[in-house]
């Protein structure tokens, strides 16, 4: 999926990265910029509701190559931060849960096991032990 | 009713049910290095990351098997054990419990020398002037035995502390008693360049069993550059001050640390070389902090993160060599790195940890009682800022030391989970905060990453460790891992300074 | 050695312990004692009673009122002060203890609630929880010298519930030295409940040898035979070492378990650090083993490497490992220091091409059903062993 165009700024001492807000959010585009700010100025033009222009200014002499090189490297950096925020949207619940758990006071915050006790003979019992064990009520 | 076999598909999981774990990623080599929230890594190929992130991997194969077992995924045919995982998040911040350890005592601010990166003022000779009382003494002995840490490090400093030793003597067996009467345990040593040092002060430290650290920069030719004094004979006084405690503390009670300037950084051959000659069995190639004076004169030893990366490259590389040849040296920063990648521990080094080791583990008593968040942070006092000064001996108490604004401020900026750039990293849990670093280099205590110091020093360390690791040397693994648990190649314990 | 006898029984129908006693004792000494006569006329001249009962291979002329079994099968395994226990119903005569071997065993049930693929002891359905431990608390009872270690065993021990404990806590105050060696599948641990309890005997000298055998949950769950049972087992691990309960791992290697064999190593290494010992096992051809050879069996000779590598992943980083149940000629030489002689006294043999072999006295042998299906490998090594860097240390017990 390539949702960048070309580079259309004429002038060669810039990197122009077309960014659509669609597939590499605000976010990830300034988690990018964060890092790229140390060798470039990043400045971010709003094109329209979906795309916005990032403008790469080097901040010291900077060859053609190496300028495309910077504006390559930050498309393929953005991509990984919008992976991040893709995989911490689906993990952050269970990370909250996880921390807590981490740092609760020893046994407030633990799990049953799960799954049967698996023995026939203790499961026909009606006071089994583990029956006991296992009903929260007890 | 008899019992009946299965086969394995009634137990495995059906072939997309998965959901994932909280994990962060890099690129390296190219592969793909992920690292879970407890700091177990996986190396994987080259979009598994997006794969995971859109629910296409096989759960049927090996990569998935494999993900499962290091806690990067789960499915419903076994639960995500959140409670080991928790117990692993866990041990890995083992560090925070127990309140602060280390307690640096700054005896004097006298010293000979006038190193050029010193982070101590240089001061005349005289006594009384810049040298801790015995009301600062026994102040600051009781506010470290307040810490309710079991066993408490003392370490004591200076200046050259030995130009104290009268409060050296006067501060020992008050600490001892005061760690008995609280039930702790006490280490004690002593940081001495040991040009001073007789044979009488050596037999004190013998009978009180109190350690000693000295500095050695490498050989000849770059100690005495480094540390100038008069006589220019800083090396040779540290070797005949190594000497002659090694013969009445004994080998394994005397250790030495070095300081990387400019002019260490073409040598670390050299200097590998004098500390095999040496016969020392650790050495920490570590980076010069830029605190103190080192910020006035950093045209004479300050020096690029690159420099020093090529530096502990190659000084790792030849460690390495050397261990191969059958003499075992372990080099200190790797192993403390390879200790929070490797194990399931944490680090009990201050100035890698996170939440930062300063102000929490590591607490600095100044000479005039003021009390400090860590070394470098009196070292920034020196030149009149005081961000840093928690507190003094004779005004406060731990209490207030930990809950006045000067620590609160670091708090806010000692988690790394916290700080833009680092709370994405796939090092988050190999690395550290360290407030301290950033304000002195910066501005300020939080710190812009891109640009910092410490963090591409780091970065860049622990890349370089991946790609050791990955390349699973079986001989270079057994020095790296005989290095983290102490035990040599061959299984015998070791002791070593 | 043999374990069990077969005769007629008399005078009972319920199952009675006892010290076997090959000689005629005084009247006070008689009590706990079962008195075996090697033929039926020494019976007629002695006093009978007060022994527990008797024993002998030919048939007793005279039958006595007391308990007996007579028309013994065989009787030359049964020796003076061995325990044994008599059943009534069948007439069977099981040895329990016999002092001068080096390895112990109490075994608790039949019943398991896993199902192992390669388990040596067939569980079954059938509550014998009280009976065994009726037998049990007896047979404690009547050890005379506490031996230095004594293994619990089944089935599966944790399904005794109370009556478990109860053994435990006798055992504990008749022979607090006896080191208590317990091998249960784990999964009761993972109630905090029952971790609590089982620690709270507070037994001086005990831990516990689980089985884990795949890093990853499905494969476990398979050679066990058991939904779940690879998180109740690695959470009961957690509960135990939460609970400072001493913790062991074993890992039976075979065709299923070589393949992840190192990354079981590793998921151990991480995730149950606070394992004190992990013990690799040969297989043994014997209980469900046979049936399942197909999917099981590997010829030792071919997982040396990955062995190999496992057994240095867990050396290099200071962690404790053993290797039971493989030949010395299978096994790689850099191995053999890891090598215990663990096979229990009853179960040695020796394959007959084995007595030119110089290493035969450090070798733990075969288990006799062993001795059928065995490894290509095998040979007589013929080098100077003082040469060789470690032998295998002969193991004290276990």
């Amino acid at each position: 999926m390539d949702q960048f165009d070309k580079m259309r700024s004429p002038d060669e001492s810039q990197a122009i990265v077309e960014i659509n807000l669609a597939i590499i959010s605000a976010e990830a585009l300034l988690k990018t910029s964060h890092w790229f700010s140390r060798d470039f100025v990043c400045e971010i033009r709003t094109r329209n509701e979906h795309i916005v222009d990032v403008l790469l200014t080097p901040r010291s002499a900077t060859s053609a190559s190496e300028l495309e090189l910077a504006r390559q490297s930050f498309i393929s950096s953005a991509m990984d931060f919008a992976l991040r925020e893709k995989i911490e949207a689906k993990t952050s619940g269970i990370r909250d849960l996880l921390l807590a758990k981490a740092f609760s006071e020893s046994g407030v915050l633990e799990d049953q096991p799960e799954g049967l006790f698996g023995d026939r003979v203790e499961e026909a019992k009606p006071d089994g032990m583990f029956k006991i064990l296992s009903n929260p009520r007890h | 009713m008899a019992r009946v076999f299965h086969p394995l598909e009634r137990f495995a999981p059906a072939p997309t049910a998965f959901h994932l774990l909280p994990f962060r990623f890099t690129r390296l080599d190219g592969k793909e290095l992920l690292v879970n929230e407890a700091g177990e890594y996986i190396f994987v190929p080259n979009g598994t990351v997006e794969n995971l992130a859109n629910e296409q991997v096989d759960t049927n194969s090996e990569l998935y098997q494999d993900l499962r077992a290091k806690h990067f995924v789960y499915d419903d045919c076994s639960s995500p054990l959140l409670d080991i995982l928790a117990t692993k998040v866990r041990t890995k911040f083992d560090h925070i419990s127990g309140g602060t350890k280390l307690h640096i005592f700054v005896v004097t601010l006298r010293c000979e020398h006038s190193c050029d990166y010193c982070q101590v003022s240089r001061q005349t000779a005289s006594r009384g002037e810049f040298d801790m009382s015995t009301s600062t003494a026994d102040r600051a002995i009781s506010m470290m035995m307040d810490s309710p840490a079991r066993d408490i490090t003392l370490e004591i400093q200076g200046g050259e502390p030995l130009l104290a030793f009268d409060v050296i003597q006067y501060i020992i067996p008050r600490a001892k008693t005061v760690a008995l009467q609280r039930g702790k345990n006490l280490d004690i040593v002593v940081c001495s360049n040991l040009a001073c040092v007789t044979d009488d002060i050596l037999k004190y430290f013998r009978d009180e069993g109190v350690k000693v650290s000295t500095s050695l920069d490498g050989p000849a030719f770059l100690h005495n550059k480094n540390r100038p004094r008069p006589g220019h004979n800083s090396y040779e006084k540290a070797i005949e001050g190594i000497e002659r405690s090694r013969a009445i503390l004994g080998i394994e009670n005397v250790a030495a640390l070095m300081t990387t300037t400019a002019a260490s950084l073409d040598h670390v051959i050299e200097i590998v070389d004098e500390y095999v000659r040496r016969e020392f069995h650790s050495i920490f190639l570590r980076p010069i902090s830029p605190y103190g004076f080192a910020l006035k004169t950093r045209h004479r030893t300050g020096y690029e993160m690159g420099r020093f990366l090529e530096f502990y490259r190659k000084g790792l590389a030849h460690v390495l060599k050397v261990n191969r040849s059958g003499y075992r040296i372990a080099e200190v920063y790797t192993q403390i790195l390879l200790t929070k990648i490797l194990t399931p521990h944490g680090s009990r080094y201050v100035d890698m940890q996170s939440p930062a080791g300063e102000a929490w583990n590591v607490l600095v008593y100044n000479y005039d009682g003021d009390v400090y968040a860590s070394d470098e942070s009196r070292m920034l006092a020196e030149t009149n800022d005081r961000t840093f000064r928690l507190g003094n001996v004779h005004k406060d108490t731990r209490r207030t030391i930990f809950t006045h604004e000067p620590a609160l401020r670091m708090f806010q900026t000692s988690c790394n989970q916290a700080l833009a750039g680092c709370s994405d990293c796939a090092f988050q849990s190999y690395c550290a905060a360290d407030p301290v670093y950033h304000y002195a280099t910066q501005g300020d205590m939080y710190g812009y990453r891109a640009t910092s110091g410490f963090c591409s020093r780091n970065m860049q360390v622990i890349r370089h460790l991946f790609s050791i690791i990955a390349e699973d040397d079986r001989e270079t693994m057994r020095i790296l891992w005989s290095w983290i648990t102490g035990q040599s190649v061959h299984g015998e314990v070791v002791e070593c300074a | 050695m043999r374990l069990t006898t077969m005769g007629v029984a008399r005078n009972f129908d319920e199952s009675i312990v006892g010290i076997i006693t090959a000689e005629k004792l005084p009247p006070d000494q008689c009590m706990d004692r079962i008195r075996l006569f090697a033929s039926a006329k020494m019976a007629d001249d002695e006093r009978l009673t007060p022994y527990r009962a008797l024993l002998c291979p030919d048939e007793l002329q005279n039958p006595p009122d007391l308990p007996f079994i007579h028309r013994l099968r065989d009787s030359d395994h049964l020796k003076d002060g061995d325990i044994v226990v008599l059943e009534g119903s069948t007439g069977l005569v099981r040895s329990l203890y016999r002092p001068y071997e080096l390895h112990h065993h109490l075994f608790v049930t039949e019943r398991c609630n896993s199902n192992c693929l390669m388990c040596s002891q067939p569980p079954k359905d059938r509550d014998d929880v009280e009976v065994l431990t009726a037998r049990n608390t007896e047979l404690i009872k009547l050890i005379r010298q506490p031996p230095s270690y004594l293994t619990i065993t089944g089935g599966e021990p944790t399904l005794l519930g109370d009556n478990l404990f109860t053994l435990l806590s006798q055992l504990k105050v008749s022979m607090p030295e006896t080191e208590l060696h317990m091998l249960t599948n784990g999964r009761a641990f993972a109630w905090p409940e029952y971790s609590r309890q089982f620690a709270g005997i507070e037994h001086p000298n005990i831990s516990i040898g689980v089985p884990l055998y795949s890093d990853f949950a499905g494969s476990h769950d398979h050679i066990v035979q058991a939904r779940a049972a690879f998180d109740q087992t690695v959470a009961g691990l957690h509960q135990a070492a939460r609970n400072e309960i001493r913790v062991e791992i074993r890992v039976v290697l075979h065709k299923l378990t070589i393949p992840r064999l190192t990354k079981l190593m590793e998921y151990i290494y991480r995730n149950l650090t606070f394992v004190e010992h992990i013990a690799l096992m040969g297989l043994e051809y014997t209980g469900y083993t046979p049936r399942n050879i197909e999917q099981l069996w590997i010829d030792p000779l071919d997982y040396q490497d990955q062995l190999e590598q496992a057994v240095e992943f867990l050396a290099m980083r200071n962690m404790t490992v053993s290797i039971y149940n493989l030949q010395l000629c299978v096994l790689r030489q850099s191995l053999w220091k890891y090598s215990k002689q663990s096979i229990s006294d009853w179960k040695n043999a020796y394959s007959g091409v084995c007595d030119a072999c110089t290493a035969l006295r450090q070798c733990g042998g075969f288990f006799h059903w062993n001795t059928k299906v065995q490894s290509r490998g095998i040979h007589p090594i013929s080098e100077n062993l003082e040469k060789a860097n470690h032998g295998p240390v002969p193991l004290d017990s276990r």
